[in-house]
């Protein structure tokens, strides 16, 4: 440590502008910074609604406040270009930070190799002990169990464990690195959208949340052949799955599946997660004849002219369930209402087309959440070396025993990087069984 | 027939003969009160997990079997579980005063589970959502990285009270904040990792900027302020104390705060 500090002031006398700048670009000071200021909006960003729209933030705040939230990207703080700055300023401090922990590193390497530190001032300073020269064969008994030992000189050897220690901090920030990296990828070529299917239906692709309502290709059709949910005696949903099939451009099957609550089902770089369900209803109409369903939302062209439902009433006065209907008589939008259990409230003309409501039925919808993602493995790279780098950082140290043959006496020295008292209370023992 | 409610009331029962064990140390001073307490803690670490146990089992008789880290009234218990855990890992290094600190805690989280009125205490069925093996060990390690968080707190409290009465020296709180430190931060960690790797599974997105990880990830970073300040200037006392308090408020925040203030996908831990 000593060593590494003198030459770093050494260098901070020379250092021109570039490397000055280079420095500082790697520095703990600008880590510190940087983590503070993501910190920091993270606060903001968790207190401020995010992705709503501007009406609900003009139920939430002033308007002027509301103009300053969409000048600063605060309605999207996570995504704002600001924030993405913060993360790049972060990702190339790290890998300055790596490059030099590397070099510094690969620098001790080779001098702790060659140059054994100062013996008999480290021995009475008390990291070390004196015992008797028969002692040689004893010490590599004892050592080479869980040592790796290396000859330096004629008189020196080195018992040495737990280099890789000094490797922690660079495997840890390299993993940060990693995650990053998956989540850019997830970011660029990455798509997350939702698909809502009645048992029967098919869909070629999902709905952007993000960008409201466009439309996502699968690059397949599915189809939900199933769904099923399941409740505790409590009426809580204790289980919910959907039976799908992929299907190509003309119909064949590719694969079938199951999908579930926490197992998704993956096919061709895309996966679907089950995330919710719901009921909805769908109704049939006789239109001059013919028999149609129409889900909510959904328009037949069926008749003389085009018609949805737009509203349904489970009970209208005393009269059962019914539903409006809209449709356009030239410029004019009009609205009916069809009463199911009504004989003379059940057909109505539209436009001349004899249209009557036959049924109204409910049925259960499963909810996909649908997402393509070629960053994860990465990611989840990045989270195993993360708790690799961890556990070598924190949890393991690199020990080195020097053993001097001084002729009469040896002496043997210890040195750790972390965790000094019990690798103190280790060389006592030692020195406590040689004696 | 003895409910866990039965058994997890001497566990609190005994977390305050804890508490009165230490208070007498403190005012008499004699040692063995110390190895009385010692064993004291580990007799009700005992009880407490025969109670969470029980509780475990009596979901399998009610037909909705799950352990017990499902809602909030849960993760109390398993918090307090946690801290005890946690000072007898670290019993070498941990102060008298540090241990009564962490117990005190413990009583009241246990206390604050089984009395405050609004926590829901029966056992409920599993939301299709928290069905996953991933539950255990996500929960497991956000815990005792809490509970880590809380020596740290303590241990940077009562830095301002150093070298008093029954207060360790500086130095010694210094090194209890920052094993306790390395414990929480790789705990911590551990928890956010298997959380994305679970929400990755279950929700088609390992990081969802919910409160509660938006939250994690603020705490993680204090904790990481914390080591990088330790690596870059050596101990810094004051400023290291300063932020584990921050660091501590930011993990109430987290586990408490965000439940309350803040709507999320995690809201059924309220």
């Amino acid at each position: 440590m000593t060593a590494t500090k003198s030459n770093r002031e050494k260098e901070t006398r020379q250092a021109s502008r570039p490397t000055s700048f280079f420095r500082f670009l790697g520095s703990v000071r600008l880590a510190i910074g940087v983590l503070s200021l993501i910190a920091a909006t993270s606060i903001v960003g968790s207190a401020i609604k995010q992705g709503g729209t501007e009406e609900e933030y003009l139920g939430l705040y002033p308007e002027k406040t509301y103009h300053l939230i969409k000048l600063l990207g605060l309605d999207d703080t996570y995504h704002s270009p600001w924030f993405y700055f913060l993360l790049g300023l972060f990702a190339i401090n790290l890998v300055v930070c790596i490059v030099k922990r590397i070099k510094i590193l690969a620098g001790e390497k080779g001098r702790g190799a060659k140059a054994p530190p100062d013996v008999r001032a480290l021995v009475a300073a008390g990291s070390g002990f004196t015992v008797r020269a028969e002692s040689l064969g004893e010490i590599s008994r004892r050592l080479t169990g869980s040592y790796r030992k290396k000859e330096i000189s004629e008189t020196t050897t080195l018992y040495e464990k737990g280099f890789l220690s000094r490797y922690g901090v660079v495997v840890i920030h390299a993993s940060v690195l990693v995650v990053l990296l998956g989540g850019l990828v997830g970011l660029i070529g990455g798509a997350r959208g939702f698909i809502m299917l009645r048992v029967g239906e098919t869909a070629w692709s999902a709905v952007s949340r993000e960008r409201a309502g466009t439309p996502i290709p699968l690059g397949f059709t599915v189809r939900c052949k199933d769904f099923k949910v399941a409740f505790y005696p409590g009426g809580q949903p204790k289980e919910y799955a959907s039976e799908i099939e992929v299907l190509d451009g003309a119909g064949r099957v590719l694969k079938e599946g199951r999908i579930r609550v926490n197992e998704p089902f993956s096919y061709g770089g895309v996966r679907l997660y089950q995330s919710s369900y719901g009921r909805s209803n769908s109704y049939t109409f006789l239109v001059d004849g013919k028999t149609i369903v129409l889900g909510e939302q959904e328009v037949t062209r069926e008749g003389k002219a085009p018609f949805m439902v737009v509203r349904h009433a489970p009970q209208v006065h005393d009269f059962g369930p019914g539903v409006m209907v809209a449709y356009m008589d030239g410029e004019d939008p009009k609205t009916l209402w069809f009463l199911s259990d009504v004989e003379r409230m059940r057909t109505h003309l539209i436009k001349g087309s004899r249209v009557s409501l036959e049924k109204i039925s409910g049925e259960y919808y499963t909810g996909l959440e649908m997402s393509r993602d070629h960053g994860v493995p990465a990611v989840l790279l990045g989270f195993g070396l993360m708790l690799a780098g961890l556990y070598i950082n924190f949890f393991t140290f690199h020990r080195r025993i020097y053993v001097v043959n001084e002729g009469a006496v040896i002496n043997v020295v210890g040195i750790a990087s972390r965790n000094k008292e019990g690798f103190l209370e280790e060389l006592g023992k030692l020195a406590k069984d040689l004696a | 027939m003895i409910t866990h409610h039965a058994i997890l009331g001497v566990a609190t029962i005994l977390y305050l003969a804890l508490f009165f064990l230490y208070i007498l140390y403190f005012s008499v001073g004699k040692k063995g009160i110390l190895t009385v307490a010692w064993y004291c803690l580990l007799a009700t670490f005992a009880v407490q997990t025969a109670g969470i146990g029980l509780r475990w089992v009596e979901s399998y008789r009610l037909g909705i079997g799950h352990a017990p880290l499902s809602n909030f009234y849960e993760s109390l218990i398993v918090f307090s579980w946690s801290i005890s855990l946690l000072v007898m890992i670290m019993r070498k290094r941990l102060y008298p005063v540090i241990t009564f600190a962490a117990g005190a805690a413990s009583l009241g989280l246990m206390a604050y589970a089984s009395l405050f009125p609004g926590v829901e205490r029966g056992i409920q069925p599993l939301i299709p959502a928290l069905q996953s093996n991933w539950l255990h060990v996500h929960v497991i390690t956000c815990f005792l990285a809490y509970a880590a968080f809380l020596v740290s707190f303590v241990a940077g409290g009562l830095y301002f009270l150093r070298s008093r009465w029954i207060v360790p020296a500086g130095h010694t709180l210094e090194d209890i904040n920052y094993r306790s430190i390395i414990i929480g931060f790789s705990m911590l960690t551990s928890g956010i990792l298997t959380g994305a790797v679970w929400a990755h599974y279950a929700w088609g997105s390992y990081w969802s900027w919910d409160p509660k990880e938006t939250w994690s990830l603020i705490t993680w970073i204090v904790y990481a302020l914390i080591l990088h300040l330790r690596f870059a200037g050596g101990r810094k006392g004051r400023l290291t104390a300063v932020l584990s308090i921050i660091g501590f408020a930011s993990v109430v925040m987290t586990y408490f705060g965000v439940n309350f203030f803040l709507t999320g996908l995690h809201s059924y831990a309220t």
